[in-house]
């Protein structure tokens, strides 16, 4: 074991406390060189194409970068993981099971944790060192976020990219660091806000992104292109543990993605009012189960919300785009 | 003043002319005829040549799929949406409606309250609620457009849950014995159960029916019996967008 695979974000200080390198998939299939490729030939081996894109760029990325060991969620994410990790099983990967427990269940989480730190050879003092470790990067983190919504001065581009990083900080969390360092400094001498505003006199729209993060890789910029700044990403904030607590365990308990849909809708709630959000971007992996509770989320949030939907990795398509951009004009329009 | 309102839709393209709130001109397009006709390469842009066209140096304002794709010199652009709630809003006077929509390939729903757009949604990555469904469905059961508009009465049970393999399904429907009727009255309902969901999703207020599927009898008189709701068809369904461009 030298790098350690996991499907979507679970306790990076277990795999940092255990000396061994942490690797979100899910980035090294959208970072990869042609993730729609990679999806591509996931479907020529039999995948459904009606199935998530994340599931079928995550099996082969993980195979074809070398990695042997994988911590799969099998509660918390989604049932599809069940399948990847049978399948990676049969391939002859070693699968270690974690589960979020539905309801929150501090004991459970708390066993579960502790399981993960057997399997990897870790304990929970160098644990919890670990994560006091992390507890300046991770308060670095939430001054790029702050300065996304409250400076204007980081766009949400590259808030989305520091943020969903903040999962296995690209491997290295001292050169995930320093990289920061670097561009803290260098963005906090900015004058105006990079918003993309196009033209003079058009006011900035407020946008939220909530859901997974896309698969699209240019949504921000399209967006930006339209006159909207993204002031809120949701999971990938989730991703980067902005709670405020001491405690290994309870940071993980209120990490909200992995429970039911309420916890995250108060946590949206709460940034939209902060951060003067004018209109949701609800984000729907195509054959996802979220879609589902795309119904809650419109019942619950009193502001408009676009639900687009993204299947394969590229470019936002044209239909999505024209969406996209009246909405924004629309959201422009109200202010 | 002459306005202008160009509506680069799908299927096809729609141009208005406005002359002190009078509608003096109507033309429409097929899409790629237009291009063909109508389009040339200016330092690498894709321009529409307005000149050709007889269109006034100003006061243009474009819409349409095609949008993102064309330049058109000094033109306004605005998204569909916007142009098609204006449109409305215009051809019924009416301030607090729902628009609905049905195009070539798109459906939009909107909510128009004190005359503004407060929210909408547009059907995503099928198009087996819109007109190309039904001109489709046209060429199989060998019935022209207006005919299989007028079809509303017992009508078959369609799945449609794609605008391709509908075509089998109504081949199946044939060799049944349904009656082409029925099997007609079948396409426009599974049009108006697509929609459906997303009307009621705005359940308050008269619906304003647009775009080329509003000339279809049977569609509308579904809605209406479907929602029990109040549907004012514009009286220029087509050219909706295109006058809601000119109106602004």
């Amino acid at each position: 074991m030298g790098k350690i695979g996991f499907t979507t974000t679970v306790p990076v200080e277990v795999i940092l406390a255990a000396g061994l390198i942490p690797a979100d998939l899910n980035n090294i299939f959208i970072t990869g060189a042609d993730p729609g490729d990679v999806v591509d030939r996931a479907e020529t081996l039999g995948f459904p194409r009606t199935t998530c894109g994340w599931i079928k760029g995550i099996y082969l990325s993980a195979k074809e970068a070398g990695i042997t060991d994988v911590v799969a969620v099998t509660q918390g994410d989604c049932s599809n993981t069940h399948a990847l990790m049978e399948l990676w099983q049969a391939d002859g990967m070693n699968i270690m099971p974690f589960a979020y427990p539905y309801d929150r269940d501090r004991d459970l989480l708390r066993l579960q944790m502790r399981k993960l730190m057997d399997a990897l050879g870790t304990s929970e003092e160098k644990t919890d060192k670990v994560f006091r470790e992390l507890a300046p990067l991770r308060t670095k983190l939430k001054r790029v976020d702050e300065m996304t919504w409250k400076d204007g001065n980081v766009t949400g581009a590259e808030n989305h990219l520091w943020l969903v990083s903040a999962s296995d900080f690209d491997g290295d969390r001292d050169d995930f660091e320093a990289r920061l360092d670097a561009f803290l400094k260098e963005a906090e001498k900015r004058e105006t806000a990079p918003t993309g505003r196009p033209g003079a006199g058009l006011p900035a729209v407020r946008l939220g992104y909530i859901g997974v993060p896309p698969i699209f890789t240019d949504i921000y910029e399209t967006a930006a292109r339209s006159g909207a700044h993204v002031v809120y990403n949701e999971v990938q904030r989730q991703f980067s543990m902005p709670h405020d607590t001491d405690n290994l365990y309870e940071q993980y308990a209120r990490y909200t993605y992995p429970y039911d849909v309420f916890g995250r809708i108060r946590d949206i709630k709460e940034e939209i009012k902060l951060r003067r959000i004018d209109g949701i971007i609800h984000y729907c992996q195509s054959f996802c189960f979220r879609a589902i509770e795309d119904l809650i989320v419109r019942r619950e949030l009193k502001l408009p919300v676009l639900t687009i939907e993204g299947d394969r990795p590229g470019p936002v398509d044209a239909r999505t785009r024209i969406r996209l951009e009246g909405f924004v004009e629309m959201l422009r329009d109200m202010k | 003043m002459i306005r202008c309102g160009m509506d680069l839709g799908s299927r096809t393209v729609k141009l208005v002319l406005d002359e002190d709130g009078e509608i003096t001109l109507k033309r429409s397009f097929d899409t790629a005829a237009f291009y063909r006709e109508f389009w040339k390469s200016n330092d690498g842009e894709l321009r529409v040549d307005t000149a050709r066209l007889g269109l006034p140096e100003s006061g243009l304002t474009v819409t349409g799929y095609g949008r993102n794709a064309v330049k058109v010199k000094g033109a306004q652009v605005i998204s569909e949406v916007k142009a098609h709630c204006m449109g409305a809003a215009r051809q019924t006077g009416l301030d607090d409606f729902v628009l609905l929509d049905i195009g070539g390939q798109d459906t939009k729903i909107a909510r128009v309250s004190g005359g503004r757009m407060e929210n909408f949604m547009m059907n995503d990555k099928c198009a087996a609620s819109s007109g190309r469904y039904i001109e489709n469905m046209c060429g199989v059961l060998q019935m022209p457009l207006d005919e299989i508009s007028r079809h509303f009465e017992n009508p078959a049970r369609l799945s449609a849950t794609c605008a391709i393999f509908g075509e089998s399904e109504i081949i199946q429907k044939i060799t049944e014995g349904t009656p082409p009727g029925e099997i007609a009255a079948g396409v426009n309902l599974s049009v108006v159960k697509r929609v459906l969901p997303m009307l009621a999703r705005f359940p308050d207020g008269p619906i304003v029916f647009a775009g080329g599927v509003a000339r279809n009898k049977a569609v509308t008189y579904f809605i209406k019996e479907r929602t029990g709701r109040e549907v004012i068809v514009v009286p220029e369904p087509v050219y909706n967008g295109a006058i809601g461009c000119a109106y602004l």
